[in-house]
This record gives structure tokens, sequence and C-alpha cells, in this order.
């Protein structure tokens, strides 16, 4: 597997896990009553976003440059990246990328 | 060129535009978000409570790098004879004095004396008398001045900056390493006549005060750029190529 492909499957995986945790993070804050344990909770782990957005950072850029290897659409790059910041989508989206990729580039894939 | 202003590209540069101004909006929100945290920590030190004078600074100490700023109870014994005026320093657009005396820190008037700012005037001629005989009052601390600005009339009473060398001249004892503003002239019987003296000096700011709000700034930028790259990229793309 090229090592595009692997830094892409990584940083799916990697942003897709922060995109839950923070999310559920900012549930605990803004839903749960000012000041109990859950709430403080989730308001201390809203570094969380900031660490998701750097690694997000990234993913955009690596997520660029295979579409282009691929030969992907500007509008199928816009899929990959709006699931960077949808919750769980990005799970699918990683699913389908290496489908397209097995379909269409088997050399990448291997 | 031409080409790409055909209306069927019209939505296609209007996403770019939106999504490249919300990312610098964004960015600047955030970056505002930096400036205010840190402003914020500033004055708090100037909000605390008062700490006595001797728990922060003695007669020869030199000055505690954290307590710029910092509130202080000081009692004392006016030297009004020491009383001088800075000169240029604004209030509400106006240029004046800052009117400044020292206050001997213990029972005796030949005791070590802090600088005080007792307030400020436009007009060093109709500036109320120094006052006399014991005092107590708040102040923010500060610590004394000193750009080598050199006073042209060392005569007179009026200094061009609060610095201890200059202001040693107009006493007979030892100064501290320091001065005081008096926090609300209004309500402190040795401001009477004088308008309010804003602190100049605040505190220094923890280096890592609203840093994730500057960090989040850049990321925006980060975005805004990757918008525009995109955007060139579309552009280039979609031009039909003059060779074919």
């Amino acid at each position: 597997m090229s090592k595009l492909v692997t830094s892409y499957r990584a940083l799916a995986l990697v942003v897709g896990v922060l995109l839950v945790a923070g999310s559920i993070s900012s549930i605990l804050k803004y839903l749960l009553t000012e000041g109990s344990d859950l709430q403080e909770l989730g308001d201390q782990l809203t570094w969380i976003w900031l660490v998701h957005g750097w690694i997000y950072m990234v993913y955009v850029v690596v997520a660029f440059f295979l579409s282009r290897r691929a030969g992907w659409s500007l509008q199928f790059l816009g899929v990959l990246l709006l699931a960077g910041l949808v919750p769980v989508m990005i799970f699918f989206v990683e699913h389908r990328v290496v489908a397209r990729l097995k379909a269409e580039h088997p050399e990448l894939v291997g | 060129m031409s080409e790409l202003l055909r209306p069927r590209y019209w939505a296609a540069h209007l996403l770019a535009l939106v999504l490249l101004g919300a990312a610098v909006w964004l960015g600047l929100w955030q970056y505002d978000a930096w400036s205010a945290r840190r402003a914020a920590e500033a004055r708090s030190l100037t909000e605390e409570d008062p700490k006595p004078l001797a728990d922060v600074i003695g007669p020869d100490d030199p000055f505690p790098g954290n307590y710029v700023g910092q509130p202080v109870d000081v009692v004392g014994t006016w030297v009004p004879d020491g009383t001088v005026y800075v000169s240029g320093r604004e209030h509400d657009g106006r240029d004046g004095y800052w009117v400044v005396t020292p206050l001997a820190v213990g029972d005796s008037a030949d005791d070590p004396a802090l600088l005080v700012v007792r307030g400020w005037t436009d007009d060093v001629e109709t500036a109320p008398p120094a006052p006399t005989g014991e005092a107590e009052l708040t102040g923010w601390l500060q610590p004394a001045e000193g750009t080598g600005e050199v006073d042209e009339n060392p005569g007179d009473d009026v200094l061009p900056q609060l610095r201890i060398a200059d202001a040693i001249q107009h006493v007979d004892q030892d100064l501290y390493g320091a001065y005081a503003v008096v926090t609300d002239v209004a309500a402190t019987p040795a401001g009477e006549g004088l308008e309010q003296a804003t602190l100049d000096q605040l505190p220094e700011v923890g280096r890592f005060t609203g840093l994730r709000n500057f960090f989040y700034a850049i990321e925006w930028w980060f975005f805004g750029a990757f918008v525009a790259f995109i955007w060139w990229r579309w552009v280039r793309e979609e031009r039909p190529d003059p060779a074919r």
C-alpha cells in the first residue's frame, strides 16, 4: 500500500476519533447543568478541538494529494474534507475511498 | 479568462469567496479573543485586594517584577517639600502633569519615602497645595521610570519622567525604588482638586494566556489559504488550454 494511502487512512482514523471525542466533550459542556462533574469534564476536554483542528489541517493536505493522484473530482475531494468535520461520517468515507482505490487504482492499494 | 466569468461558474466563485471570507473572519475573531484575554489578565492584578506595602517591597529592595500594578496600602507621613510634577501626562486627551508627593513610610517624616502620584492636573500653577501630616491610602505599585530623558530645567519642580535619581534631589531621605498611583483620587483626601491619574505600566501577561485562541486563529487562516489555493488550481484547470 502506498505511503499516501497509509497516511490518509491513519489520519482519517485519528481525525474521526478526535471528532467523536470532541463532540462528546461539547455535548457534556453545553447540554449539562453548569457546575456538575460531567459538565466540568466536558469543559476541560475542549482542548480536543484544538488537536483535532491541527491534525485536520494535515488531513486536508493529504486528502488533497490523494485525490489528485487518483484523479478524483473536486466534488469528491469536498466529500473527503467534509468528512473530517461531520462526526462519524469519516469512517464511511474512508471505507468508500479504499473501495474506490481498489477498483480504480489497484497499484496504490496493492 | 473571460470563459471563467460566465454565469455557470458564478456559483463556484461565490462559494470560494464565501469560504475564504468566513475563514479570514473567524481567524480575526479568534485573534481578537486572544488579545482580549491577554488585556483582561493584565488588568486583573490591578483589581486584586490591596496588600500592605511592606509585604511587597522594602525601602532598599529592587522592584518585585510580578507586582507591577498591585494595589498596596501605604501608611505614613507626607513630605510636602518634596512635591514634584511630571510633565507630558495625558488625561482625556489633554496634556498635563502628574502631581507627586513623597510619603515617608513610618512614624517619622525622615523615614524612607514612597513617591505617590496623587492625581493629574492641567496646570502646575493652580494645583492644590501639597498635603501635610499623616495619611493612609491605597495605590497601584509601579516601577520607577527611567529612559534617560534629560531634565532640561533641573532647578524647578517639573520632571520629564518619574525617575528616582531626579526625585531624590527634592527630598532629604531615601526613596523606595518604586512609586504608587492613588487608585481612587476622588476618595482620597490628598487627591482633592486633582483628577484621576491613569496607570502607565500594566503587569506582564503570562506567555500561555489565551494561546488556544491564537492557535485557532492560525488554523482558520490556514484553511482560508487552502480555499484560495484550491480556487486557483480549479481556475487553472478549467481555463481552456490555448495549445489545444
